[in-house]
């Protein structure tokens, strides 16, 4: 194990065993609350590693997180199939559509990516609405939940034990010879070719990974709400997983996390504003994109480098 | 068998014959010079042999084997390394994770990664910038990293556009070094392209002379110097 991996570890532990102490300390609500922030914690770091490390800037991560969520959902509502077995099978069809849409998008400059990626989560999106007979459309599918309660405790928990294991994997990930051919890729795809990297099969990898993390957590995020709509794929969803990576700082390990949480709870008390809030945070966005890539993560180094001196 | 071979190769960038019938061999532990004035084909021809471009016609040969048409990553696989006249790095990676990077990329069997790239940041003096995001380095930085980064796994023959143009001497006696310690130790080949003819002279025991996308002569460099064409073409005037 690498220090990297070691001292990620270590934080990553720390944060959650805080995290798990919540519980004893607030109600339901907040409970609800940091529930979905998870949730968004793992797309945005899923992301952040198709985007943000690889540089190929996505726009249907929430399409694929949709693809989790309704295959197990879909499954349970016609066939009656268990969520154990639903999510697994979302997980791989999320992970497979990823890669065959990277292999897609492969050879597409930056811009002509982002709207291919964006034309196939519209796709998808207005099929969940149009085969309603199916996918009961706008009306919703309802989904059973996880654990047959309502109460947001166990699915707190779960999000919490998900985002671990997710964040350690990308940590692993990220710090294995795949994640130096990923930065290497967005730095340079010309010089990673010609140092003998198969970069095809990095970015079709890569886009099959971050498509299957973000299937897992639409596959649990389905069987918590219990009620899946096309909402789920609706751009805003999209604008707002690229929010919270931009804040936190773009290919930073550390910039969705501290990313995600914050903005999606600031956003669930400003929701009286409607999409006012959005518009506010895409300010934000231009913002800091002009400015300075560094995002909130950059505040945090020094204080990294000081604990770790210390030891 | 020639290391590298280029047979007959042909590139044609609108109306403009970059390349045409070029044909050129590097012998295994030759050291190579490639010359020739500004525009004449050199980088072309390095782009042609490295699978930047796939020639309109003509073949490539490594080690007797033909790489025509192949990706570059598998050139690169296949122990053909090179260097960009411009110098290319990752900017963003600091100056251990380009050396890991380029390690990676081809990495040999039972070869420890982190003690390749010590040994590499000692050779390449670069010990105080091992930590520093490539952007941040000078332009002779820059060209010994990326030399560095060349030379982190075994190649069987090294194309390298320029190396030393436009660095201070301290850092072209290092690149020389190097490339003289390569050669020895591993007997690799290598076809240098430069300007530099005190270097060329030094380094390589023949060279051929480009010129509009022609092979022009061949032979010592003293022996192309002396051709009227070569002089009128390129050099200017007799070398002394
Ligand atoms: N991708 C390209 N598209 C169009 N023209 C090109 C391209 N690459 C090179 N050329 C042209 O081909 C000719 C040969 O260029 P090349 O870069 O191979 O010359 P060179 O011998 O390396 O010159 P220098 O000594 O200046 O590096 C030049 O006229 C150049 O403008
Ligand atoms: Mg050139």
């Amino acid at each position: 194990m690498s220090a990297s991996f070691r001292r990620s570890a270590v934080a990553i532990g720390f944060a959650a065993l805080l995290l798990a102490l919540v519980p004893l300390f607030t109600g339901s609500f907040v409970l609800h609350v940091l529930t979905i922030a998870l949730y968004y914690v793992i797309l945005a770091a899923s992301w952040n590693l198709l985007a943000g490390y690889t540089g190929q800037f996505s726009l249907a991560h929430h399409a694929f997180a949709a693809i989790g969520a309704y295959t197990s959902g879909l499954m349970g509502y016609h066939l009656k199939i268990s969520p154990w077995i639903g999510i697994p099978c979302g997980v791989m069809l999320a992970g497979v559509c990823g890669l065959i849409l990277g292999r897609l998008v492969l050879k597409m400059r930056a811009i002509y990516l982002a709207i291919a990626t964006w034309a196939f989560a519209e796709t998808f999106h207005i099929y969940l609405t149009a085969d309603y007979k199916f996918t009961r459309g706008e009306l919703g599918l309802s989904v059973k939940s996880l654990y047959g309660t309502t109460d947001p405790m166990p699915y707190y928990f779960t999000f919490l034990a998900l985002t671990v294991l997710v964040l350690l994997g990308l940590r692993l990930l990220i710090d294995s010879p795949l994640g130096f051919f990923m930065r290497a890729i967005k730095d340079d795809e010309l010089r990673a070719k010609s140092l003998g990297i198969d970069t095809t099969k990095v970015k079709i990898a890569v886009f099959a990974i971050s498509s299957a993390i973000a299937g897992l957590a639409g596959g649990f995020f389905g069987h918590y709400i219990a009620l899946l709509t096309p909402q789920m794929i609706d751009f805003s969803e999209m604008a707002k997983i690229v929010v919270m990576v931009v804040i936190g700082g773009f290919g930073t390990f550390l910039g969705p996390i501290v990313g995600a949480a914050p903005v999606q709870v600031v956003m669930t008390y400003l929701q009286s504003y409607g999409e006012w809030n959005l518009a506010v945070f895409a300010l934000i966005v231009i913002v800091l994109m002009r400015f300075s890539m560094e995002g909130v993560a950059s505040l945090f180094t020094p204080l990294w480098r000081r604990v770790w001196n210390w030891k | 068998m020639a290391a590298l071979e280029a047979i007959g190769l042909r590139k044609r960038f609108g109306t403009l014959q970059a390349a045409n019938d070029v044909t050129l061999s590097v012998e295994p532990g030759e050291i190579r010079g490639l010359i020739g004035p500004n525009g004449a084909g050199k980088t072309t021809l390095v782009n042609l042999v490295t699978g930047v471009y796939a020639p309109d016609s003509g073949e490539v040969k490594l080690a007797g084997q033909s790489i025509t048409g192949l990706a570059m990553h598998e050139i690169a696989r296949r122990g053909l390394v090179r260097s960009f006249q411009v110098t290319r790095l990752f900017g963003n990676q600091t100056v251990r994770e380009n050396l890991l990077t380029a390690f990676h990329a081809r990495r040999p069997a039972n070869v420890d990664g982190e003690a390749a790239a010590e040994r590499m940041i000692r050779l390449t003096t670069l010990g105080p910038l091992a930590d520093t995001p490539a952007k941040k380095l000078s332009g002779g930085q820059r060209a010994l990293l990326q030399m560095g980064c060349g030379f982190m796994v075994p190649g069987s023959c090294y194309v390298l556009d320029e190396p030393f143009a436009g660095i201070n001497p301290v850092i072209k006696e290092t690149i020389l070094e190097m490339i003289v310690e390569v050669n020895r130790a591993q007997g690799a080949a290598f076809l240098v392209v430069s300007h530099e003819m005190a270097i060329i002279r030094q380094l390589c025991p023949q060279v051929t002379v480009m010129m509009e996308g022609k092979v022009a002569a061949q032979g010592t460099l003293d022996e192309v110097a002396r051709l009227p064409a070569v002089v009128a073409g390129y050099l200017g005037k007799a070398l002394e």
